[in-house]
């Protein structure tokens, strides 16, 4: 029985993985391409990036940064060789220009307007004066009108 | 003070909601495609059914007309054969590029020609055939160079081989009306 399950298991060994498995010979060259195909954007996909898509948009993307990547071409080259064709929506850093100028401006305007609303406050509140505070340093007085109020607001009720 | 303090709140609320709304009715499929008014990519692909005719940006260049990416796995692009077939009658010029999905080597499949080619006809029997020729890519190269995402997509290409118009999704009486009528109609002149 035992030498039974053993060569069951030895049989399993022959099953093999379909995944497609890419060979680099310069590490250097792997780790571009992993960085690509998680920095490029699949067009036909709602937000993946094409190491994650199997679209077949995306599986050509991929085969093709890995054609470009091997033949020696940069970071640059490859997302330009992507964007003449694809537009700057495939790379997931678009470039500043001014249609995309707006997602770089608008974080610091809101940032300093909301400190420069703060500050506004701040001093409105500090020249305006807050209520006084009573304490047993104030004249007597107040404490007179203070005891008047309570009691007209006595008989009304 | 305390007007402005009101207002300013309330005009973000108010610029938020004006924008989430819109977005609730944009097309996110939808982008200017970077190929826009540039001369067709270089290329030389077979012709689908008489493979030894090869075809080229000079060769197809001429006369203004449809460049439509199809496949026959693709239930849009079926769905538009009809009136695309329509638009020829009409003396519409449209070629088709046709948009071979990768066989997939897990599953046993290979590329055949011969069926391919009998599908294809079949099809176009069958709901109506508004090609004037088809090109085969069959690796996808030329749709890869002109920024394909996927099928059915429609290029409007000038007499000098210029792409004019882009087009994501099927073409039906209304998109023909309202986005390519009046683009093919100002390249005939």
């Amino acid at each position: 029985m035992r030498y039974f399950l053993i060569s069951l298991l030895l049989l399993t060994g022959t099953v093999q993985a379909t995944e497609v498995l890419i060979e680099f010979k310069d590490p250097q060259q792997q780790a571009l391409f992993k960085e690509l195909t998680q920095e490029l954007r699949c067009p036909k996909c709602q937000n993946q990036n094409i190491a994650d898509s199997n679209a077949v948009v995306a599986v050509d993307m991929r085969n093709k940064t890995l054609e470009l990547v091997q033949q020696g071409q940069n970071k640059q080259q490859v997302l330009e060789y992507m964007k003449s064709r694809y537009g700057d929506f495939v790379h997931y850093l678009p470039p500043v220009n001014k249609f995309t100028l707006i997602l770089w401006v608008l974080p610091v305007v809101m940032v300093v307007g909301l400190m420069l609303l703060l500050l506004f406050r701040r001093r409105v509140q500090a020249h305006s004066g807050a209520a006084p505070e009573l304490s047993s340093t104030q004249p007597p007085e107040l404490e007179q009108q203070l005891d008047q109020l309570i009691e007209q607001y006595r008989r009304k009720s | 003070m305390r007007k402005l303090a009101f207002f300013i709140p309330f005009a973000l609320f108010i610029s938020l909601s004006v924008f989430l709304f819109h977005g609730l009715f944009s097309n996110p499929m939808e982008r200017e495609s970077s190929v826009l008014n540039q001369p067709l990519p270089a290329f030389a692909l077979p012709d689908l059914q008489q493979p030894e005719k090869i075809w080229t940006p000079d060769s197809i260049k001429g006369k203004p007309m449809l460049l439509n990416v199809w496949g026959t796995w693709c239930v849009t692009c079926n769905a538009e054969l009809a009136y695309l077939t329509e638009l020829r009658e009409q003396g519409v010029m449209i070629v088709g590029l046709y948009y071979q999905q990768p066989a997939d080597a897990a599953f046993g499949e290979v590329f055949n020609l011969a069926a391919l080619q009998q599908e294809v006809a079949l099809k176009l029997e069958q709901q109506g055939n508004p090609y004037q020729w088809n090109i085969l890519d069959k690796d996808r190269t030329l749709i890869f160079d002109l920024g394909v995402t996927g099928a059915p997509e429609t290029f409007l290409i000038d007499a000098q081989g210029v792409i004019r118009y882009h087009h994501i999704g099927d073409i039906n009486p209304q998109v023909w009306q309202q986005k390519l009528a009046a683009a093919y109609q100002s390249l005939q002149e």
